[in-house]
């Protein structure tokens, strides 16, 4: 057997609130295969964003461990947890989180703007940018690129946010509730969108939501309650 | 990178940011003017200090003076060899000037300085000849106090309606006593004013000896209190040379003479046509001041051959001047001499300045600061408003450094326009400060500078790339270290926290 590509070991995490801690995951354990579209479904409050956070080394599990490739990545310093979230992951969140003062372009950019120094940047700058246009072309905006955020639609800043999240080559895709924000036109579009990265790019992708209709176009579905995955994974 | 790009666009979208660097160009930009006013004043008032002291100055603590100043030369010369480049006898004392102000028919009474000089050595020692207004008595220092005949002729035709006698037209002349010295033999106070009215011409008897002096510029002028202010002639004469004035002197306590008998002193007023006058554009001299010949001065108070001081004006060039001084202070015992340096003497004033500029720099570098305060409040303003878009950078890979990066140099981009803005408006404000004097003195009908005080037709300014450059990094500095608290705060906001706020 091949090992998993990313996979979670009895994750704990709890927050504290007004001093009494709140369990939310308690003893996780999460294995995905490279190359998968893995769905994560539960009720509010059930730990999938938190879950998520934790896979993306955005936040420090309070126990267990996370492996990405066969390497523990839970305990590593900050310098190569933003390396991580730079080189191998590619967030997308429910409210799309573009930087409201750039461009659409730059914002599909800024993973590679973090990435490069200065010089770096200059020097590669017509690469960067064509590979950021190339992104927005695919999710269909390049007629929006110079435009700001907030003079585009719901669905169309969440393909703005695929393409950020694609444009530093990633191997794992972390949606939270992508479709979460938005009609149902528009919800399939995304859908669609990251169905297709998955398939034809291999993007393993891992994608959160409390949308059971949405969750049955992932490869696998996997539910949470009380902090754990609760059953075997869910034909799709 | 990315950095740059979000501090830029903050700049250019967070219009509350621009109050900062509002903030800093305005307090850079006064103390800019300020200190380059401050520092064209100083400047000013040393040059021309430094140009009217001499270089060391050695004052007989007596009144009187020091006795045979030839020898005291020769040996300041000896002691200092080459190092001097001239000496010049000076007799400094006060008296009591009395003029008829011919516009009003009335007649003027006051104090004065009066410096009894060689005007050759005088001009050679310190600034004399350039201060005088008549160009024929700039170069030629000497004949500053020939009583020219043309001169004489306008004083006989203007104060007694009668040719002058030919045998006055010969200046200086020799032996005798001055004439117009009411009173003196019996020392009782000199009665009201000798002169004749112009309205009753009486000829002064034939002996009359007549001494020049060179009047000082504000003595022989009134400036009009609105001159500034309507354009017209600003300075009105009240003295003019070919006029008379009467000097009255308190005889020296040394007895010179048979008519003096020992520690007396007698009022000993003296009569003097003005051949020129002088304006060193210091107004506390200008004001104060009335230029003798020497041995006039010798002869009026009975001190034959004395000095109170010597101007001692040193070859161009560096020179240890406290070590000269230790030099001659070892000939000149302390008990009789005052042996000083210019700046010693005048280290009052300058010391003052120096210390005036200093606090004001204090005070407006809190200007500054207060705009460092408005930076610190307006950026943890913007870190809250932007907590979640601080997030989103952190998910995307950006390190704590990096998002306390883009705080500190947003802090010190506001504080680089801030202060680039600021030199602009500063340096414009300075170079234009005379222009924009005169538009708001016409404006609102106040003087702001007054040119009466000052003597300076423009306010002086002085554009100092060193100081300019330490208000800017300071500028700077304090807007970076303003800064460093939010982005601090910034830096240490946990991602997942930062993407939760909405």
């Amino acid at each position: 057997m091949v090992a998993p590509l990313l996979a979670a070991h009895d994750l704990v995490k709890s927050y504290r609130k007004h001093r009494i801690a709140i369990p939310v995951l308690r003893g996780l354990d999460l294995t995905v295969e490279a190359g998968s579209f893995v769905a994560v479904i539960g009720a509010s409050g059930s730990g999938k964003s938190t879950l998520l956070h934790l896979l993306g080394v955005l936040d420090r599990p309070d126990g267990g461990q996370v492996f990405l490739d066969g390497e523990r990545i839970d305990d590593q310093p900050a310098q190569r947890r933003d390396h991580l979230r730079n080189h191998w992951f590619g967030f997308i969140f429910q409210f799309y989180h573009l930087l409201p003062e750039l461009s659409l372009l730059h914002n599909v950019a800024m993973p590679l703007m973090i990435r490069h120094s200065l010089l770096g940047w200059v020097r590669g700058r017509r690469q960067h940018l064509r590979a950021a246009e190339a992104l927005i072309e695919r999710v269909g905006l390049a007629h929006r690129k110079h435009h700001r955020p907030r003079e585009l639609s719901g669905g169309e800043m969440q393909r703005a946010a695929i393409a950020r999240a694609l444009v530093a080559r990633p191997r794992i895709l972390l949606a939270d509730e992508p479709t979460g924000n938005l009609d149902a036109a528009a919800g399939a579009e995304v859908m669609r969108l990251l169905s297709d990265l998955n398939r034809q790019d291999g993007v393993t992708t891992i994608m959160v939501t409390h949308n059971l209709e949405i969750a049955a176009r992932a490869d696998r579905v996997v539910k949470m309650a009380e902090g754990r995955l609760e059953s075997s994974p869910l034909a799709a | 990178m990315y950095k740059l790009v979000l501090c830029w666009r903050y700049l250019l979208t967070r219009y509350l940011a621009l109050a900062c660097v509002v903030s800093v160009m305005l307090g850079v930009a006064t103390l800019i003017v300020v200190n380059a006013v401050m520092g064209g004043f100083a400047n000013k008032l040393m040059t021309r200090i430094r140009g009217l002291q001499s270089d060391i100055i050695i004052e007989h603590r007596n009144y009187d003076g020091m006795e045979n100043f030839a020898r005291k030369v020769e040996l300041v010369k000896q002691v200092l060899g080459d190092e001097v480049a001239a000496v010049s006898p000076v007799i400094e004392t006060f008296a009591l000037l009395r003029f008829k102000l011919q516009r009003y028919y009335d007649v003027i009474q006051r104090p004065v300085r009066v410096i009894g000089i060689d005007p050759t050595l005088k001009s050679e020692a310190g600034v004399f000849k350039s201060a005088l207004q008549n160009p024929a008595h700039r170069d030629r220092p000497e004949s500053v106090f020939e009583v020219s005949p043309e001169l004489l002729r306008k004083h006989w035709q203007n104060y007694y309606n009668t040719p002058a006698p030919g045998g006055l037209a010969a200046a200086p002349m020799p032996q005798g006593m001055p004439i117009g010295v009411p009173g003196s033999s019996d020392g009782s106070a000199p009665p009201a004013p000798d002169l004749p009215p112009p309205d009753a011409p009486t000829p002064p008897p034939e002996e009359a000896r007549v001494f020049a002096a060179v009047v000082g510029w504000g003595i022989a002028t009134f400036r009009s209190p609105k001159a500034h202010l309507v354009d017209e002639e600003k300075d009105v004469s009240v003295l003019a040379p070919g006029d008379e004035i009467t000097l009255m002197f308190v005889s020296s306590g040394v007895g010179s003479g048979d008519d003096y008998s020992v520690g007396v002193t007698r009022p000993m007023p003296a009569k003097f046509i003005v051949t020129d006058l002088f304006r060193c554009e210091m107004s506390e001299i200008d004001s104060n001041i009335i230029f003798i010949d020497i041995q006039d001065m010798q002869r009026l108070r009975g001190i034959p051959g004395r000095a109170t001081s010597l101007q001692i004006r040193l070859t161009d060039g560096p020179h240890d001047t406290a070590a000269l001084v230790e030099r001659l202070r070892a000939h000149f015992p302390e008990g009789l001499y005052l042996v000083n340096t210019w700046m010693e003497r005048q280290g009052m004033i300058l010391s003052a300045i120096a210390i005036e500029r200093a606090i004001l720099n204090v005070l407006l570098f809190l200007i500054i600061a207060v705009a460092g305060f408005g930076i610190l409040a307006i950026f943890s303003m913007i870190v809250i408003e932007k907590t979640r878009d601080i997030g989103i950078l952190k998910s995307l890979g950006a390190s704590s450094r990096g998002v306390m990066g883009i705080f500190l140099s947003y802090g010190l981009l506001l504080g680089l326009v801030g202060a680039g803005l600021g030199t602009a408006l500063g340096v414009t404000i300075t170079v234009y400060i005379n222009e924009l004097e005169w538009l708001i003195a016409r404006t609102t009908g106040q003087e702001i500078f007054r040119r009466d005080i000052y003597y300076f037709d423009k306010i002086p300014t002085e554009i100092d790339a060193l100081s300019i450059a330490a208000v800017n990094i300071g500028a700077v500095l304090i807007a970076v270290g303003s800064s460093v608290v939010p982005a601090l705060r910034a830096a240490l906001l946990q991602p997942v926290q930062a993407l939760r706020s909405e």
